[in-house]
């Protein structure tokens, strides 16, 4: 990651204040939308993304001593957050090898690896790696609806198989019957002889 | 290892029941016309899907004729003819039989396999030109898969099965070639693939680990309880597959490819767990 106080184009060591500033003047000058017909457009993305990254360091660190070029640049979440804009970009490679380049692997780890195997269709690999993540941090609830709703789509698809040889007369009128109860609580009437 | 990708008979139409008859007939067909007679016995129903599939985006309605038949010879069958994914098809199948019977010489010396396999390579010569690649795909992909699997390091289902999936993917795109919906069917190829080669797998464990061959589940599970894991995975593929069929330009064979995605591969699923639930509790039983 660059210095984040060279993206910002601030001195070092500057204000809450000045950092909020010049943030929200280079979101000006690059936001995407500007250039949507521009050939430009991916380099204002790439820039936006650097400055995106260099705010979020700033107002993450600001009680600490902020950004230092002799402390070897090893924070995590910065490198979850390109690897979830990989995954969501659908650049895989390149997420698995940052993926790859952690040694730390905390449930967010887990939870993304499982991320990146549900985006290549690796069913059992996103299953135990959603798993891993939701069990160490039960409270999570991005972790849990992932383990979830993988499991909620194949209840989905059974459900025709489920019911197959089902529609018979009986089931029929109960829906009929059901349908008329509610149009009547409703203050209409379906069926009028109900 | 083939023969797991059926229509779920219960719930077709009796015209849907006599097409896929029609297509099964006409590859025979195939087969004993360009071929020779001996091949006819390697014929399976995932190849018969094979052409049901391809033939679907194919605007023309199928030709038929009704004729005898040297296995059926009391009743006259319906036969699909002059169906270009039939003889694609065809082609698929024998140069898949070709290699599975090399690999069953490798594995245990099968004698039946010695006795077909030059009978087999002399087939191989008559493939169409127009499909010859078939028969390079084909074996560089299963010598990947046999590579892999002799590796053994594995611990994903998802891995294992790969080159088998990539494998049906490029059959069935290679037919239809580089147009608009490739990559669609090539998703839907990959994870059929991958199905079937886990649900043949899964079918065979006990008798693999008994014959100690190789079998990719038992080299992944070390030991644990892995029905739950087999059958998330294998839904998962076959939803896959169904979610992808609905999104695809289908001229014809709608009601079939339907059948065999939301019915077929889960009766399959259901008759395999059966299967070894049955032979559980039996193993139970005497040993009481």
């Amino acid at each position: 990651m660059k210095n984040p106080y060279e993206v910002l184009n601030i001195k070092e060591g500057a204000s809450e204040e000045e950092i909020k500033k010049a943030y929200i003047e280079l979101c000006k000058k690059y936001h995407p939308d500007k250039y949507s017909n521009n050939p430009l457009k991916d380099l204002a993305e790439e820039k936006m993304r650097e400055i995106n990254e260099a705010y979020d360091y700033l107002m993450e660190n600001k009680n600490n001593n902020g950004y230092s070029n002799k402390k070897e640049y090893t924070n995590d979440t910065q490198l979850f957050r390109e690897i979830r804009m990989d995954i969501q970009g659908s650049r895989l490679k390149e997420a698995e090898e940052k993926l790859n380049s952690i040694n730390s692997r905390n449930a967010e780890w887990y939870f993304l690896t499982g991320a990146l195997y549900q985006r290549k269709g690796w069913y059992d690999g996103a299953y135990s790696n959603f798993q891993t993540a939701y069990s160490m941090e039960p409270s999570n609830m991005e972790y849990r609806r992932a383990f979830e709703l993988l499991n909620t789509a194949n209840n989905n698809y059974r459900q025709p198989y489920g019911q197959r040889g089902n529609n018979d007369l009986c089931q029929m009128c109960t829906t009929l019957y059901c349908m008329d109860c509610l149009c009547e609580s409703m203050g209409g009437d379906f069926i009028r002889c109900m | 290892m083939f023969g797991y990708v059926t229509p779920y008979k219960m719930e077709l139409k009796i015209k849907d029941y006599e097409k896929i008859k029609g297509y099964y007939c006409g590859l025979c067909k195939v087969l004993k016309d360009n071929y020779g007679n001996i091949i006819r016995i390697s014929l399976n129903y995932d190849v018969v899907f094979m052409a049901i599939f391809l033939d679907a985006f194919n605007k023309d309605e199928p030709q038929y004729t009704k004729n005898n038949c040297i296995l059926h010879p009391i009743k006259k069958r319906i036969f699909v003819i002059n169906n270009d994914a039939l003889n694609y098809a065809a082609s698929i199948n024998i140069a898949l039989t070709y290699y599975k019977i090399l690999d069953d010489i490798k594995d245990e010396n099968s004698l039946r396999g010695k006795f077909l396999s030059p009978i087999l390579k002399r087939y191989l010569k008559k493939i169409p030109a127009e499909y010859q690649n078939v028969e390079n795909m084909i074996a560089d992909k299963l010598n990947e898969l046999y590579a892999a699997e002799s590796k053994g390091n594995s611990s994903n289902l998802d891995e294992l099965s790969h080159p088998f999936g990539e494998l049906t993917a490029l059959l069935l795109t290679s037919y239809v070639g580089k147009k608009d919906n490739y990559e669609k069917i090539y998703n839907l190829g990959y994870n059929l693939g991958r199905w079937i080669y886990i649900i043949d797998a899964f079918d065979d464990l006990e008798k693999d680990i008994k014959e100690n061959k190789f079998n990719a589940i038992n080299s992944v599970m070390n030991g644990e309880k892995i029905e739950d894991r087999i059958n998330f995975v294998l839904t998962s593929y076959g939803r896959e597959c169904a979610e992808t069929l609905d999104t695809l330009p289908l001229y014809k064979n709608q009601d079939i490819l339907y059948n065999i995605f939301t019915f077929g591969l889960l009766e399959k699923m259901d008759r395999v767990f059966l299967k070894k639930k049955n032979d559980k509790e039996e193993k139970n039983e005497k040993s009481i």
